[in-house]
């Protein structure tokens, strides 16, 4: 205990902290201008200093730990006097340009100046001129205004790890630049902008073009870009998003944001929004009232379930959508549609890997809390850059890495290049053979755990037959630090589970994950691809994770949802797209997704698609497959409707509502009107009701509310029980390794700036990566004498592609990168793709690529 | 990028040091005497070969008066103004280096034979005007002084 008094009050400290943070809980409020929370202490501006009884001279408080006995003055003549002098010095160079500035009416150095400046300067000299810049499309940089406190530097370094921009000059030339002193060329965060006290780094977003106090409200809600679901706030003026900025301290961001979160919200606004619903006339889309598309859509569906039973309807729900609207969407399919054909995109990656591990493993696996990973001493990556699918996770990463922690990297990973420990690259395609050496050598060193049989029986198997190929350079460091690591978390994303063999890998990382009792984080592209399984988007499991199978949840559900279930496990993401093919499937009910572009072989899923009796595409944007279908109908977006959302931590989440919007219906509301006219009734409200609902049905979400969820705290097993089902069997199947011999290799390119194909209608996020670029890595690049920016033509079997090169030096392998974000045929044009036979998730298939220079 | 030798030199530096930061002051100087500035591909190699950002790198280099952040002659000319210099009347010599060689202070001659760099004090008072060559030390200048170190420096 530790026992001090600050202006005559006696404080109480559990732990020593800093002068200044002991005041700010005793409700003492000591001026600051370097200090930010965010970033560690500086002691560079010098504002708040205190005087501390038998200390020779003033200290600072944000520096100076609080020690037992100590008597402490925050305010007194002489400490007003420094203060006055400190600022009379900042104002120097200072322009006082408020009237024009941004930041006036938020800034901190006006409000210190308001309470304890001068109201006079002293000095004569010319100030500084410094022209502000904007050669950044993001950022703009006035560093006339700049006070040097450096909170943007410490930030950049010490929290978010870019190390983008640094103090340039000396004295009272001192700046802040980025390396190139023009643009910035960072990874935006913006989180420089969250730390600026002055009117130094503005976003070019928003600049001068309102007053932060011209807000009409301000709306904390949650991310709608990636698993993460970072806490930020909308303002908003005259119902458009003026800006999102953070809260720091708030939600498991901590008020931290990347580039997506931050500066992405323009795509809601795009004018290429879906306002009315559109119906196929004689062959074209033609504007229609709702209610005739919604009686077209009842009728159709009606005849068809009719004539052909419910089997041949399936539906495509989205991660992008809320739970609520998903769990509408299931109830829908299976009742008044009678089908389990119920699948998601997510198919593709994270729902088959969750749910191989949670068969193998027991549910709740992958339910672990991003925050653990800064206190891991080991994390092994795989499978994805973690900072740029998950930008807010990565940087616990990063964090863990500066505090000593062992990161190691398996294949490529851009932004973990300066704080990585060991990198391994295995042969393209062939990461199974290696994690299933190590699995072998790690069991025959730690011995069997003996917990779950099936397991222990598979590692044994794999023993047998010596497994894997461990000629891989670092595999004897690999596996010394796992196996002396306290802790191992394990950070996988899904390159390496969408391969015609993804499930060898899975089991080779379960089995890892059990013998080192390692934490497991799915990397998650979209926002609730976790809650969509959760409500039961899936065609062999019920809300909650109760599979379809076991005839008394299968009951439970029958008699609260009034009516029949149909009996057998509907069709995969994939089945049914053979399915509408083979002409077994006559109807599609897609609900935000687009598979047309998002899923390996384009032109394949588009004929599959173009043979349906009957399409339906529920979007805010006229996609690519909404173009084909027959009636299209507007739904709303995000801040423009309220409803939950799961992220990869397993976290429950309320995005709410923040502008009023007169085009397009929420998801659920769209929905529960068809199910109506189909004969089956929902009677909800708002999306509280479908809440309250799922909180009744569904075990995961027992007894919760908006208000309850709304705290940020509702985490896996939220207020249900864990269902643990142990298999006896690790499912296996025989597939056909590939003899891969081509030179290179193209692989899905998951930039930091892009997310799906929402951000190409974000006029920002295209600034920061306007066209896309094949990404050929150093090595690659000087055997193919190619140049940064030389034009090249890339072939597969399927097809054709021009882009300019971008040499990427973090590339190590063989592969060349392309993205699947951008307008125009993305690299999913390119492959194809062959199902897991267990985990039903899609081997991506032909990526051999030729690359010719133009 | 930096030749094997500079490389060996830079590693060699690194090695005596805990961590990589501390052996960016002298690879910097190894990079302006390869460049004979820092350039932002000077500085690029650097950072590359120590594994630093670049800003802190580009931030680091801009601190020091010594590093260069423009192109330089073949020679560089550090001369003092300082009090006890300007006394004595250096800044006659810097007028007279300016007609003589063309050069201003802070530019480089026509024939990128001469920088000049005014300097502020560098510790020869008793013996003023001094100057550095390049990193020879030079005092008691006069302008026929000057007009003979400099033949020595084509």
């Amino acid at each position: 205990m530790i026992t001090l008094t600050i202006n005559d009050k006696e404080i109480t400290l559990e732990k020593p902290v800093t002068v200044l943070e002991a005041a700010k809980q005793a409700g003492i409020k000591i001026p600051t201008l370097c200090y930010h929370e965010a970033v560690k202490p500086f002691g560079g501006c010098r504002l708040c200093v205190v005087e501390v009884e038998r200390m020779p001279r003033l200290q600072t408080a944000c520096t100076l730990t609080a020690a037992d006995g100590m008597i402490v003055r925050t305010e007194s003549e002489t400490i007003s006097r420094v203060r006055r002098g400190i600022l009379e010095f900042l104002l120097i160079n200072h322009p006082l340009d408020c009237p024009y500035c941004d930041k006036a009416g938020e800034c901190e150095l006006q409000d210190l100046v308001k309470k304890y400046g001068p109201t006079v300067g002293r000095f004569k000299e010319e100030k500084r001129r410094v022209p502000e810049s904007h050669k950044d499309q993001i950022l703009a940089r006035n560093m006339e205004r700049c006070v040097v406190c450096t909170r943007c530097v410490r930030m950049c370094n010490d929290v978010q790890g870019a190390s983008a921009i640094s103090i340039m000059g000396r004295a009272g030339y001192s700046r802040m630049e980025p390396f190139s002193s023009a643009s910035f060329n960072c990874e935006y965060c913006g989180n420089c902008l969250t730390v600026c006290p002055v009117g130094a780094i503005l976003s070019r977003l928003y600049i001068h073009s309102f007053r932060p106090w011209q807000v009409d409200r301000e709306v904390e809600t949650v991310c709608s870009y990636c698993g993460v679901g970072c806490s930020l706030v909308v303002q908003v003026r005259d119902e458009s998003i003026k800006r999102v900025i953070p809260k720091i301290g708030f939600g498991l961001n901590k008020g931290l944001l990347c580039s997506r979160g931050r500066f992405g919200y323009e795509y809601i606004n795009s004018p290429d929004r879906l306002k009315t619903p559109l119906v196929r006339k004689n062959g074209k889309l033609e504007e229609s009232t709702w209610s005739e598309a919604l009686t077209i859509i009842a009728d159709k569906l009606t005849k068809i379930k009719k004539a052909d039973g419910g089997s041949a309807i399936a539906g495509i729900a989205s991660p992008r959508c809320s739970n609520e609207d998903n769990y509408v969407f299931q109830k829908f399919m299976r009742m008044a549609c009678g089908t389990n054909n119920i699948d998601s995109i997510s198919r593709t990656g994270f729902a088959a890997a969750q749910k191989y591990f949670e068969d193998v493993l027991g549910q709740g696996i992958t339910a672990n809390i991003i925050e653990g990973l800064k206190n891991s001493e080991t994390i092994l990556v795989l499978g994805g850059d973690p900072t740029a699918i998950n930008p807010i996770l990565g940087l616990s990463i990063r964090e863990a890495a500066r505090r000593g922690a062992k990161i190691i990297v398996l294949g490529n990973a851009k932004g973990l290049e300066r704080f990585k420990t060991l990198q391994l690259v295995p042969e393209v395609f062939k990461e199974a053979d290696l994690l299933d050496a190590l699995l072998v050598e790690i069991s025959h060193a730690k011995g069997v755990r003996g917990e779950i049989s099936a397991i222990d029986k598979g590692i044994r198997m794999l023993s047998e037959k010596s497994a894997g190929n461990k000629n891989v350079q670092g595999f004897d460091e690999l596996k010394n630090i796992l196996m002396s690591s306290p802790s191992t978390s394990i950070v996988l994303g899904m390159d390496i589970v969408q391969r015609t063999d993804g499930h060898r890998a899975l089991f080779a990382i379960a089995g890892l994950t059990y013998l080192l009792e390692a934490r497991l984080y799915l990397l998650s592209e979209k926002p609730n691809e976790q809650g969509l399984i959760d409500a039961g988007c899936v065609p062999d499991m019920l809300p909650g994770g109760r599979p379809l199978s076991i005839h008394d949840f299968k009951r439970k559900f029958e008699d609260l949802w009034n009516g029949a279930i149909p009996e057998d496990d509907g069709m995969t993401l994939f089945e049914i797209i053979e399915g509408a093919r083979g002409n077994k499937i006559k109807a599609l009910y897609l609900m935000g997704e687009n598979p047309v572009f998002n899923l390996p072989g384009k032109f394949y899923i588009k004929e599959s698609l173009k043979a349906l009796d009957f399409l339906v595409v529920q979007d805010i944007f006229l996609t690519e497959t909404a173009e084909i279908a027959d009636v299209v109908l507007p739904a709303l977006g995000w801040t423009e409707k309220t409803g939950t959302y799961t992220n990869l931590e397993r976290r429950i989440q309320l995005q709410k509502k923040a502008v009023e919007v007169s085009h397009g219906m929420e998801d659920w509301r769209i929905i529960s009107e068809v199910s109506n006219k189909m004969g089956y009734r929902m009677d909800y409200a708002e999306s509280k009701d479908i809440m309250d609902e799922m909180a009744k049905v569904s075990p995961l979400y027992r007894d919760l509310t908006y208000r309850e969820i709304s705290y940020g705290n509702c985490l896996w097993p939220y207020l249900g029980e864990p269902l643990r089902g142990e298999i006896s069997e690790v499912p296996e199947a025989s597939y056909v390794a590939n003899q891969y011999k081509e030179d290179f290799y193209l692989s899905v390119e998951k930039p930091l700036y892009h997310s799906g194909t929402l951000s190409r209608r974000s006029p920002a996020l295209l600034k920061m990566y306007p066209e896309p670029a094949l990404k050929v890595g150093a090595k690659s690049a000087e055997k193919l004498g190619l140049n940064e920016g030389d034009r090249v033509q890339f072939f597969t079997q399927t097809g054709s592609r021009e882009a300019a090169v971008s040499i990427d030096e973090s590339i190590k392998d063989n592969r060349v990168y392309f993205s699947n974000n951008f307008q125009g045929d993305g690299v999913y044009s390119l492959m194809t793709c062959n199902i897991d036979k267990v985990t039903k998730a899609p081997g991506i298939e032909g990526c051999e690529v030729k690359i010719k220079k133009l | 990028m930096f030749n094997e030798t500079v490389l060996k030199e830079i590693n060699d530096i690194r090695v005596k040091y805990p961590d990589r930061r501390s052996a960016l002051l002298p690879s910097l100087y190894i990079a302006q005497r390869e460049f004979g500035w820092l350039s932002h591909e000077a500085m690029l190699c650097v950072s590359k070969t120590l594994n630093l950002p670049e800003a802190e790198v580009r931030g680091t280099a801009s601190f020091y008066a010594m590093f260069k952040n423009k192109p330089v002659g073949r020679h560089v000319i550090q001369l003092c103004t300082n009090v006890s210099c300007m006394i004595l009347g250096a800044e006659k010599l810097v007028d007279f280096i300016g007609n003589k060689y063309g050069v201003q202070p802070g530019g480089i001659s026509q024939d990128g034979r001469f920088s000049l760099v005014i300097m502020e004090c560098i510790g020869a008072c008793g013996t003023a005007p001094a100057m550095l060559v390049d990193t020879d030390f030079y005092d008691s200048l006069t302008e026929k002084r000057i007009e003979e170190i400099l033949e020595g420096y084509k």
